[in-house]
Protein backbone atom coordinates (compact mmCIF):
# COMPACT_ATOMS: atom_id res chain seq x y z
CA UNK A 1 0.00 0.00 0.00
CA UNK A 2 1.15 3.09 -0.51
CA UNK A 3 2.29 5.45 2.09
CA UNK A 4 -0.14 7.96 2.37
CA UNK A 5 1.72 10.13 4.94
CA UNK A 6 2.70 12.95 2.30
CA UNK A 7 -0.89 13.73 1.65
CA UNK A 8 -1.39 14.95 4.91
CA UNK A 9 1.73 16.85 5.15
CA UNK A 10 0.77 18.61 2.14
CA UNK A 11 -2.64 18.71 3.24
CA UNK A 12 -0.90 20.58 6.21
CA UNK A 13 1.01 22.80 4.57
CA UNK A 14 0.39 26.90 5.27
CA UNK A 15 3.42 29.02 4.44
CA UNK A 16 5.22 31.15 6.94
CA UNK A 17 7.16 32.74 3.77
CA UNK A 18 5.45 35.96 3.45
CA UNK A 19 5.80 36.98 7.06
CA UNK A 20 9.23 35.63 7.30
CA UNK A 21 10.01 37.94 4.56
CA UNK A 22 8.67 40.33 6.14
CA UNK A 23 11.04 39.51 9.94
CA UNK A 24 13.94 39.60 7.36
CA UNK A 25 12.89 42.97 5.75
CA UNK A 26 12.66 44.22 9.22
CA UNK A 27 15.31 42.72 11.01
CA UNK A 28 17.68 43.91 7.42
CA UNK A 29 16.21 47.87 8.28
CA UNK A 30 17.25 47.50 11.67
CA UNK A 31 20.57 46.59 11.12
CA UNK A 32 20.89 50.08 8.63
CA UNK A 33 19.29 51.84 11.25
CA UNK A 34 21.88 50.98 13.60
CA UNK A 35 24.36 52.73 11.12
CA UNK A 36 22.14 55.43 11.02
CA UNK A 37 22.33 55.57 14.86
CA UNK A 38 25.80 55.65 15.02
CA UNK A 39 25.69 58.87 13.20
CA UNK A 40 24.47 60.50 16.17
CA UNK A 41 27.77 61.74 17.82
CA UNK A 42 25.84 60.52 21.29
CA UNK A 43 26.71 57.03 20.19
CA UNK A 44 30.13 57.52 17.79
CA UNK A 45 31.59 53.82 18.03
CA UNK A 46 28.93 52.31 20.17
CA UNK A 47 25.09 52.16 18.85
CA UNK A 48 23.08 49.97 20.33
CA UNK A 49 22.79 46.71 18.93
CA UNK A 50 18.96 47.08 18.09
CA UNK A 51 18.64 43.55 15.70
CA UNK A 52 19.96 42.17 18.28
CA UNK A 53 16.77 43.27 20.66
CA UNK A 54 14.62 42.22 17.32
CA UNK A 55 15.67 38.64 17.10
CA UNK A 56 15.56 37.93 20.90
CA UNK A 57 12.10 38.78 20.35
CA UNK A 58 11.27 37.16 17.39
CA UNK A 59 12.90 33.67 18.58
CA UNK A 60 11.18 33.81 21.85
CA UNK A 61 7.95 34.97 20.60
CA UNK A 62 7.72 34.07 16.89
CA UNK A 63 10.07 31.31 16.62
CA UNK A 64 8.70 29.99 13.04
CA UNK A 65 8.57 33.64 11.56
CA UNK A 66 12.53 34.15 12.21
CA UNK A 67 14.48 31.46 9.87
CA UNK A 68 18.22 31.04 10.75
CA UNK A 69 19.15 32.27 7.22
CA UNK A 70 17.78 35.48 8.24
CA UNK A 71 19.50 35.52 11.05
CA UNK A 72 22.96 34.76 9.55
CA UNK A 73 22.39 37.29 6.91
CA UNK A 74 21.49 39.87 9.17
CA UNK A 75 24.69 39.16 11.28
CA UNK A 76 26.86 38.96 7.62
CA UNK A 77 25.13 42.34 6.72
CA UNK A 78 26.16 44.09 9.86
CA UNK A 79 29.59 42.95 9.51
CA UNK A 80 29.96 44.16 5.99
CA UNK A 81 28.37 47.52 6.78
CA UNK A 82 30.56 48.04 10.06
CA UNK A 83 33.80 46.50 8.97
CA UNK A 84 33.68 44.20 11.59
CA UNK A 85 35.33 41.24 11.61
CA UNK A 86 33.67 39.02 8.57
CA UNK A 87 31.55 36.34 10.21
CA UNK A 88 31.83 37.42 13.86
CA UNK A 89 28.53 38.97 14.26
CA UNK A 90 26.67 36.47 12.33
CA UNK A 91 28.30 33.85 14.26
CA UNK A 92 27.53 35.38 17.24
CA UNK A 93 24.23 35.43 17.00
CA UNK A 94 23.74 32.23 15.72
CA UNK A 95 25.43 30.54 18.49
CA UNK A 96 22.42 33.07 21.15
CA UNK A 97 19.50 31.15 19.05
CA UNK A 98 21.12 27.76 19.20
CA UNK A 99 21.47 28.20 23.01
CA UNK A 100 17.96 30.61 22.92
CA UNK A 101 15.85 27.13 21.21
CA UNK A 102 17.23 24.98 23.48
CA UNK A 103 15.54 27.56 26.61
CA UNK A 104 12.48 28.38 24.73
CA UNK A 105 9.63 27.32 26.67
CA UNK A 106 11.39 28.43 30.01
CA UNK A 107 11.75 31.96 28.52
CA UNK A 108 8.32 32.10 27.10
CA UNK A 109 7.03 31.20 30.53
CA UNK A 110 9.68 34.11 32.17
CA UNK A 111 8.50 37.70 32.94
CA UNK A 112 9.23 40.55 31.59
CA UNK A 113 11.94 41.18 34.77
CA UNK A 114 13.87 37.82 33.99
CA UNK A 115 13.63 38.36 30.00
CA UNK A 116 15.51 41.63 30.91
CA UNK A 117 18.07 39.92 32.86
CA UNK A 118 18.33 37.27 30.57
CA UNK A 119 18.67 39.33 27.49
CA UNK A 120 21.53 41.34 29.72
CA UNK A 121 23.37 38.03 29.66
CA UNK A 122 23.02 37.51 26.14
CA UNK A 123 23.74 40.57 25.01
CA UNK A 124 27.30 40.53 27.34
CA UNK A 125 27.99 37.22 26.29
CA UNK A 126 27.91 38.31 22.38
CA UNK A 127 30.23 41.23 22.95
CA UNK A 128 32.40 38.79 25.08
CA UNK A 129 32.60 36.50 22.32
CA UNK A 130 33.44 39.38 19.43
CA UNK A 131 35.79 40.30 21.58
CA UNK A 132 37.55 37.44 22.23
CA UNK A 133 37.71 36.72 18.63
CA UNK A 134 38.88 39.93 17.80
CA UNK A 135 41.45 40.06 20.32
CA UNK A 136 42.66 36.41 19.43
CA UNK A 137 42.75 37.49 15.39
CA UNK A 138 44.13 40.75 16.03
CA UNK A 139 46.69 39.74 19.17
CA UNK A 140 45.19 42.93 20.71
CA UNK A 141 42.37 43.97 23.17
CA UNK A 142 40.59 47.16 21.82
CA UNK A 143 39.02 49.86 23.98
CA UNK A 144 36.52 48.47 26.38
CA UNK A 145 34.77 51.56 27.03
CA UNK A 146 32.80 51.66 23.75
CA UNK A 147 31.82 48.34 23.98
CA UNK A 148 30.61 48.37 27.80
CA UNK A 149 28.46 51.38 26.38
CA UNK A 150 26.96 49.82 23.75
CA UNK A 151 26.03 47.36 25.65
CA UNK A 152 24.66 49.67 28.70
CA UNK A 153 22.36 51.76 25.54
CA UNK A 154 21.26 48.37 24.17
CA UNK A 155 20.06 47.29 27.74
CA UNK A 156 19.06 50.62 28.28
CA UNK A 157 16.81 50.34 24.69
CA UNK A 158 15.63 46.32 25.71
CA UNK A 159 12.24 47.20 27.09
CA UNK A 160 11.55 51.01 24.51
CA UNK A 161 12.26 48.28 21.77
CA UNK A 162 10.19 45.10 23.52
CA UNK A 163 7.44 47.50 23.63
CA UNK A 164 7.35 48.87 20.08
CA UNK A 165 7.11 45.17 18.60
CA UNK A 166 5.01 43.68 21.16
CA UNK A 167 2.44 46.84 20.12
CA UNK A 168 2.89 46.02 16.71
CA UNK A 169 2.18 42.65 16.53
CA UNK A 170 -0.37 43.26 18.42
CA UNK A 171 -1.73 45.56 15.58
CA UNK A 172 -0.91 42.62 13.18
CA UNK A 173 -3.12 40.38 15.19
CA UNK A 174 -5.89 42.95 14.77
CA UNK A 175 -5.98 43.04 11.07
CA UNK A 176 -5.61 39.08 11.44
CA UNK A 177 -1.97 39.19 10.03
CA UNK A 178 -0.90 37.17 12.39
CA UNK B 1 5.49 15.04 17.58
CA UNK B 2 4.53 14.40 14.03
CA UNK B 3 6.90 12.87 11.75
CA UNK B 4 6.80 16.09 10.11
CA UNK B 5 7.87 18.26 12.71
CA UNK B 6 10.44 15.71 13.58
CA UNK B 7 11.80 15.89 10.05
CA UNK B 8 11.14 19.51 10.21
CA UNK B 9 13.34 20.12 13.33
CA UNK B 10 16.09 18.17 12.29
CA UNK B 11 16.54 19.71 9.23
CA UNK B 12 16.49 23.57 11.33
CA UNK B 13 19.26 21.46 13.32
CA UNK B 14 21.09 21.02 10.23
CA UNK B 15 20.93 24.19 8.66
CA UNK B 16 21.82 25.89 12.06
CA UNK B 17 25.23 24.14 12.40
CA UNK B 18 25.52 24.67 8.68
CA UNK B 19 24.78 28.11 8.81
CA UNK B 20 27.47 28.29 11.93
CA UNK B 21 29.93 26.25 10.27
CA UNK B 22 30.08 29.27 7.54
CA UNK B 23 30.11 32.11 9.21
CA UNK B 24 32.97 30.62 11.23
CA UNK B 25 34.88 30.11 8.33
CA UNK B 26 34.24 33.12 7.04
CA UNK B 27 36.30 34.56 9.52
CA UNK B 28 39.51 33.39 8.77
CA UNK B 29 39.03 34.26 5.22
CA UNK B 30 37.65 37.47 5.91
CA UNK B 31 40.89 38.09 8.15
CA UNK B 32 42.94 36.44 5.15
CA UNK B 33 42.35 39.96 3.48
CA UNK B 34 41.49 37.70 -0.02
CA UNK B 35 41.28 40.49 -2.68
CA UNK B 36 37.97 38.71 -4.20
CA UNK B 37 36.41 39.04 -0.70
CA UNK B 38 37.60 42.33 -0.46
CA UNK B 39 35.90 43.56 -3.86
CA UNK B 40 32.61 41.32 -2.59
CA UNK B 41 32.52 43.10 0.46
CA UNK B 42 32.89 46.85 -1.25
CA UNK B 43 30.44 45.90 -3.92
CA UNK B 44 28.09 44.80 -1.12
CA UNK B 45 28.66 48.25 0.60
CA UNK B 46 28.20 50.30 -2.79
CA UNK B 47 24.67 48.36 -3.19
CA UNK B 48 23.58 49.36 0.47
CA UNK B 49 24.97 52.57 1.11
CA UNK B 50 22.27 54.27 -0.47
CA UNK B 51 19.77 52.29 0.90
CA UNK B 52 21.93 53.27 4.62
CA UNK B 53 21.55 56.94 3.36
CA UNK B 54 17.95 56.35 2.63
CA UNK B 55 17.30 54.92 6.34
CA UNK B 56 19.70 57.48 8.22
CA UNK B 57 17.60 60.21 6.55
CA UNK B 58 15.41 60.79 9.40
CA UNK B 59 17.68 60.43 12.46
CA UNK B 60 19.92 63.07 10.34
CA UNK B 61 16.51 65.04 10.65
CA UNK B 62 16.26 64.91 14.27
CA UNK B 63 19.67 65.51 14.89
CA UNK B 64 19.80 68.91 12.91
CA UNK B 65 16.46 69.63 14.93
CA UNK B 66 17.98 68.88 18.02
CA UNK B 67 21.27 70.65 17.27
CA UNK B 68 18.95 73.73 15.92
CA UNK B 69 16.99 74.05 19.66
CA UNK B 70 20.02 73.96 21.16
CA UNK B 71 21.77 76.84 19.07
CA UNK B 72 18.51 79.03 19.57
CA UNK B 73 19.11 78.37 23.47
CA UNK B 74 22.57 79.25 23.80
CA UNK B 75 22.53 81.97 21.00
CA UNK B 76 23.93 84.52 23.13
CA UNK B 77 26.47 82.84 24.88
CA UNK B 78 27.29 81.50 21.43
CA UNK B 79 27.71 85.59 20.12
CA UNK B 80 30.15 86.13 22.82
CA UNK B 81 32.31 83.46 22.43
CA UNK B 82 32.63 84.06 18.31
CA UNK B 83 33.13 87.68 19.17
CA UNK B 84 35.89 86.44 21.48
CA UNK B 85 37.56 83.79 18.83
CA UNK B 86 36.92 86.40 16.12
CA UNK B 87 39.35 89.01 18.22
CA UNK B 88 41.78 85.82 18.84
CA UNK B 89 41.56 84.81 14.87
CA UNK B 90 42.25 88.28 13.50
CA UNK B 91 45.12 88.13 15.60
CA UNK B 92 46.28 84.84 14.37
CA UNK B 93 45.92 86.10 10.76
CA UNK B 94 48.19 88.75 11.35
CA UNK B 95 50.70 85.99 13.18
CA UNK B 96 50.13 83.51 9.89
CA UNK B 97 51.10 86.52 7.17
CA UNK B 98 53.82 87.13 8.84
CA UNK B 99 55.06 83.40 9.69
CA UNK B 100 53.86 83.14 5.52
CA UNK B 101 55.51 85.67 4.58
CA UNK B 102 58.86 84.47 6.78
CA UNK B 103 58.41 81.00 5.51
CA UNK B 104 58.51 81.69 1.57
CA UNK B 105 61.30 83.89 2.13
CA UNK B 106 62.87 80.49 4.09
CA UNK B 107 62.08 78.17 1.40
CA UNK B 108 63.42 80.28 -1.64
CA UNK B 109 67.07 80.14 0.40
CA UNK B 110 66.80 76.21 1.71
CA UNK B 111 65.40 75.48 -1.92
CA UNK B 112 62.95 72.96 0.14
CA UNK B 113 60.07 71.65 -1.82
CA UNK B 114 56.64 72.33 -1.13
CA UNK B 115 53.76 69.94 0.16
CA UNK B 116 53.17 67.20 -2.40
CA UNK B 117 51.21 67.77 -5.49
CA UNK B 118 47.39 66.28 -4.47
CA UNK B 119 44.25 67.58 -5.50
CA UNK B 120 41.39 67.19 -2.68
CA UNK B 121 38.33 66.14 -3.63
CA UNK B 122 34.91 67.01 -0.92
CA UNK B 123 32.89 63.61 -0.41
CA UNK B 124 29.96 62.98 2.03
CA UNK B 125 30.64 60.53 5.01
CA UNK B 126 27.84 57.94 4.54
CA UNK B 127 28.48 56.11 8.08
CA UNK B 128 30.15 56.29 11.19
CA UNK B 129 31.67 53.70 13.85
CA UNK B 130 28.94 51.88 14.78
CA UNK B 131 30.67 49.10 16.80
CA UNK B 132 33.52 48.59 19.29
CA UNK B 133 35.97 46.52 16.73
CA UNK B 134 36.30 48.94 13.96
CA UNK B 135 36.27 52.35 13.08
CA UNK B 136 35.81 52.89 9.60
CA UNK B 137 33.56 55.00 7.84
CA UNK B 138 31.65 54.67 4.43
CA UNK B 139 32.03 58.19 1.91
CA UNK B 140 30.47 58.73 -0.87
CA UNK B 141 33.20 59.04 -4.03
CA UNK B 142 34.75 55.82 -5.45
CA UNK B 143 37.00 54.84 -8.60
CA UNK B 144 34.83 56.88 -10.74
CA UNK B 145 36.42 60.14 -9.62
CA UNK B 146 39.73 58.82 -9.35
CA UNK B 147 39.89 57.75 -5.54
CA UNK B 148 42.17 54.55 -4.80
CA UNK B 149 43.58 52.95 -1.90
CA UNK B 150 46.21 54.56 -0.25
CA UNK B 151 44.73 58.01 -0.51
CA UNK B 152 44.65 60.17 2.73
CA UNK B 153 41.31 61.35 3.78
CA UNK B 154 41.33 64.97 5.85
CA UNK B 155 39.28 67.87 7.11
CA UNK B 156 40.17 71.35 7.04
CA UNK B 157 41.65 70.62 11.18
CA UNK B 158 43.70 67.22 10.18
CA UNK B 159 44.24 63.59 9.30
CA UNK B 160 40.74 61.53 9.35
CA UNK B 161 42.11 58.14 7.66
CA UNK B 162 42.88 56.55 4.75
CA UNK B 163 41.11 54.47 1.79
CA UNK B 164 41.44 51.26 1.88
CA UNK B 165 38.66 49.61 -0.27
CA UNK B 166 37.65 51.30 -3.27
CA UNK B 167 33.88 50.47 -4.71
CA UNK B 168 32.72 52.38 -8.04
CA UNK B 169 30.66 54.91 -6.05
CA UNK B 170 31.77 54.41 -2.81
CA UNK B 171 35.15 53.93 -0.72
CA UNK B 172 35.86 52.46 2.97
CA UNK B 173 38.41 55.01 5.04
CA UNK B 174 40.00 53.36 8.05
CA UNK B 175 40.16 56.13 10.18
CA UNK B 176 43.51 57.25 12.67
CA UNK B 177 41.23 55.94 15.56
CA UNK B 178 40.84 52.15 14.31
CA UNK B 179 43.36 49.94 16.16
CA UNK B 180 45.02 48.65 12.86
CA UNK B 181 45.51 52.07 11.88
CA UNK B 182 49.10 52.87 13.00
CA UNK B 183 50.39 56.37 11.55
CA UNK B 184 53.98 57.50 11.33
CA UNK B 185 54.36 61.00 13.02
CA UNK B 186 56.42 63.35 14.33
CA UNK B 187 56.50 65.85 17.55
CA UNK B 188 55.74 69.29 15.93
CA UNK B 189 58.46 71.12 18.71
CA UNK B 190 61.10 68.55 18.65
CA UNK B 191 60.44 66.53 15.61
CA UNK B 192 61.05 63.59 17.66
CA UNK B 193 59.62 60.31 15.64
CA UNK B 194 57.17 57.86 16.77
CA UNK B 195 53.58 56.05 16.24
CA UNK B 196 50.35 56.92 16.25
CA UNK B 197 47.69 53.91 17.15
CA UNK B 198 44.30 53.91 17.06
CA UNK B 199 42.55 52.08 20.42
CA UNK B 200 38.82 51.82 18.91
CA UNK B 201 38.00 54.68 21.15
CA UNK B 202 38.04 58.49 21.28
CA UNK B 203 42.14 58.71 21.75
CA UNK B 204 45.10 57.41 20.20
CA UNK B 205 48.32 56.50 22.01
CA UNK B 206 51.88 57.34 20.70
CA UNK B 207 54.21 54.58 20.98
CA UNK B 208 57.98 54.21 19.98
CA UNK B 209 59.24 57.82 20.77
CA UNK B 210 62.47 57.47 22.10
CA UNK B 211 63.14 57.99 25.77
CA UNK B 212 65.14 61.80 25.20
CA UNK B 213 62.03 62.77 23.83
CA UNK B 214 59.77 64.79 26.18
CA UNK B 215 56.34 65.62 24.79
CA UNK B 216 54.59 68.50 26.32
CA UNK B 217 50.51 68.39 26.61
CA UNK B 218 49.06 70.07 23.70
CA UNK B 219 51.67 69.28 21.82
CA UNK B 220 51.10 69.11 17.78
CA UNK B 221 51.68 65.34 16.26
CA UNK B 222 52.28 65.85 12.34
CA UNK B 223 52.43 63.05 9.90
CA UNK B 224 55.70 62.15 9.10
CA UNK B 225 55.78 61.08 5.78
CA UNK B 226 57.53 58.09 6.16
CA UNK B 227 56.40 55.69 3.54
CA UNK B 228 54.68 58.09 1.12
CA UNK B 229 51.33 57.30 1.50
CA UNK B 230 50.84 60.84 3.72
CA UNK B 231 51.99 63.33 2.83
CA UNK B 232 53.92 64.95 5.93
CA UNK B 233 52.95 67.80 8.32
CA UNK B 234 49.64 66.65 8.64
CA UNK B 235 47.96 67.16 11.65
CA UNK B 236 46.85 64.02 13.12
CA UNK B 237 46.12 65.59 17.09
CA UNK B 238 47.41 66.97 19.87
CA UNK B 239 49.12 65.46 23.43
CA UNK B 240 46.70 64.82 25.84
CA UNK B 241 47.97 63.22 28.23
CA UNK B 242 50.86 61.32 29.19
CA UNK B 243 50.77 58.82 32.30
CA UNK B 244 53.34 56.06 33.42
CA UNK B 245 54.71 56.16 30.10
CA UNK B 246 51.64 56.41 27.67
CA UNK B 247 51.10 59.33 25.50
CA UNK B 248 47.69 59.84 24.88
CA UNK B 249 46.77 61.97 22.06
CA UNK B 250 43.47 63.63 20.99
CA UNK B 251 42.70 63.47 17.27
CA UNK B 252 42.83 67.14 15.55
CA UNK B 253 39.57 66.35 13.81
CA UNK B 254 36.52 65.73 15.98
CA UNK B 255 36.01 62.41 14.81
CA UNK B 256 32.43 62.04 15.99
CA UNK B 257 31.07 64.93 14.07
CA UNK B 258 32.49 64.00 9.98
CA UNK B 259 29.78 65.17 7.70
CA UNK B 260 32.33 65.82 4.85
CA UNK B 261 35.50 64.95 4.23
CA UNK B 262 38.42 65.80 1.65
CA UNK B 263 40.11 62.64 -0.41
CA UNK B 264 43.61 64.06 -0.99
CA UNK B 265 44.63 62.29 -4.84
CA UNK B 266 47.55 61.92 -6.38
CA UNK B 267 51.08 61.74 -5.06
CA UNK B 268 50.92 57.90 -4.84
CA UNK B 269 52.84 56.83 -8.66
CA UNK B 270 55.56 54.32 -7.38
CA UNK B 271 54.41 53.71 -4.42
CA UNK B 272 53.06 50.09 -3.74
CA UNK B 273 49.51 50.64 -2.06
CA UNK B 274 48.94 47.18 -1.24
CA UNK B 275 50.49 47.55 1.87
CA UNK B 276 48.61 50.05 3.92
CA UNK B 277 50.24 49.49 7.59
CA UNK B 278 52.17 52.53 7.45
CA UNK B 279 54.20 51.44 10.60
CA UNK B 280 56.05 48.91 8.26
CA UNK B 281 57.47 51.87 6.51
CA UNK B 282 58.85 53.35 10.55
CA UNK B 283 61.68 51.91 12.10
CA UNK B 284 62.22 53.05 15.89
CA UNK B 285 65.64 55.30 16.48
CA UNK B 286 68.15 53.09 17.83
CA UNK B 287 68.82 55.08 20.87
CA UNK B 288 71.07 53.57 23.48
CA UNK B 289 74.46 53.32 21.11
CA UNK B 290 76.24 55.91 19.32
CA UNK B 291 74.47 54.48 16.11
CA UNK B 292 73.10 56.33 13.50
CA UNK B 293 70.35 59.24 14.53
CA UNK B 294 70.05 61.53 11.43
CA UNK B 295 71.84 61.13 8.24
CA UNK B 296 75.88 62.39 9.73
CA UNK B 297 75.24 62.30 13.13
CA UNK B 298 74.83 60.07 16.22
CA UNK B 299 72.45 59.97 19.33
CA UNK B 300 74.68 62.65 21.51
CA UNK B 301 74.35 64.76 18.48
CA UNK B 302 77.99 64.50 17.43
CA UNK B 303 79.24 64.23 13.96
CA UNK B 304 80.49 60.88 12.95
Amino acid sequence: MKDQRSYFERADFQSDFPLQFLAGVVGMILVLLELGVAQWPFFYGAAPVLSLIFIYYMIIYHDKYMPVFVIFLMGIVGDVLLSDLLGGRATAFLLLTYVMQHRLVRLQQSDFGQLWLDFAVSCAAVSLFQLLLFSALNFRIPALSPILFQLGATLILFPIGFVIIFTIHRLLQKVKIV
Amino acid sequence: MRVSDKARIRQRRIIHGVLILLSFSLMFLGKADLSALRNIRMGSSDFLAPVIDFVSAPIRGIETMVEGVRTVASLRAENVRLQGENDLLKRWRRRAEILESENRQLRSVTGAATIENRTPITARAVTAPGGGFAHTVLIAIGSEEGIVRGNPVVTADGLVGIVIDVGRAYARVLMISDINARIPVILSSSSWPGLTVGQNGQFLDLQFLPDEAQPKIGELVLTSGHGGVLPNGLPVGRVDQIEDGTIRVRPAVDLRNLSYVSVLTGGLEGIDNSNLDLADFYTPLPIDDTTRLLEGLDSSGQRR
